[in-house]
């Protein structure tokens, strides 16, 4: 993949994601407290997908609260941090005129194929989603 | 390479390349040398359909995106319940155009390496 192209998909996607939770945040203070669901596992069979709740567990991290947050879901920390450090980076990048952060993707991205590590993470991602549904988020 | 071959490659394989990228791949494969002929007949290329159905099934867990090779956009897709949807539906439209793309490297690979 392109730098321009990396630099690109991730600016929008964390662009997006600040989006949702500026408008998820702006409903919380106006308490309107009804469900969105953005999620289409969910809304299409009623059944949370592994990372239904990290907007909920975001929220709880902007409110100094880490082991609900963690309750929610672990991966709304790991969420939030790539949504503050990426855009960063990336910005620093293009300042710069580098690319580290397309080098350290892609050496990520080959870490992640080798059966190693890729095991392990699906298997941690499985009993994330099985905890969800027990949670019934 | 001869004529007969390029053209039985091209019939077989058209699906798996953009319809664009076709006349220039027989021009590539009418200058090839005949060498390259037996390692070009064992790659194998990335069935778009395939994908499709995938993306449609579980796009919205990056499984599309993880059988491509792009395993960091799978994550991306994975952690964000497919872009808050909106993601996994742009998917179902690119990820035919993506799994081509594959194909058309793999194959400048093959031109170039082998």
């Amino acid at each position: 993949m392109s730098r321009n192209r990396l630099y690109t998909i991730v600016l929008l996607a964390c662009a997006g994601g600040s989006l949702w939770l500026w408008i998820q945040n702006s409903r919380h203070l106006l308490a309107q407290n009804g469900e969105t669901n953005a999620c289409l596992i969910k809304t299409l069979t009623g059944v949370p997908c592994p990372s239904c709740g990290t907007t909920r567990s975001i929220f709880e991290l902007f409110d100094g609260h880490v082991m609900s947050s963690l309750q929610w879901n672990p991966m709304g920390i790991m969420v939030l941090l790539i949504m503050v450090i990426s855009p960063v980076w990336i910005l620093l990048d293009l300042l710069l005129r580098k690319d580290s952060f397309l080098r350290c993707y892609s050496r990520a991205e080959k870490q992640l194929q080798s059966k190693w590590i890729a095991m392990p993470a699906m298997g941690l991602v499985v009993f994330n989603w099985v905890w969800n549904i027990c949670k019934g988020l | 390479m001869e004529l007969q071959k390029v053209d039985l490659f091209i019939m077989t394989n058209a699906k798996f390349f953009e319809a664009h990228h076709l006349g220039w791949i027989r021009e590539q494969l009418i200058q090839m040398d005949d060498s390259k002929w037996p390692t070009l007949q064992m790659q194998q290329f990335k069935d778009p359909t395939t994908y499709l159905i995938v993306s449609l099934l579980g796009g919205s867990l990056g499984i599309d995106r993880f059988m491509l090779g792009d395993t960091g956009l799978g994550v991306g897709k994975l952690l964000t319940c497919g872009g808050l949807g909106i993601w996994a539906i742009i998917d179902w439209f690119m990820i035919m155009p993506a799994a081509r793309e594959k194909n058309m490297a793999l194959f400048q690979n093959v031109l170039s390496y082998a």
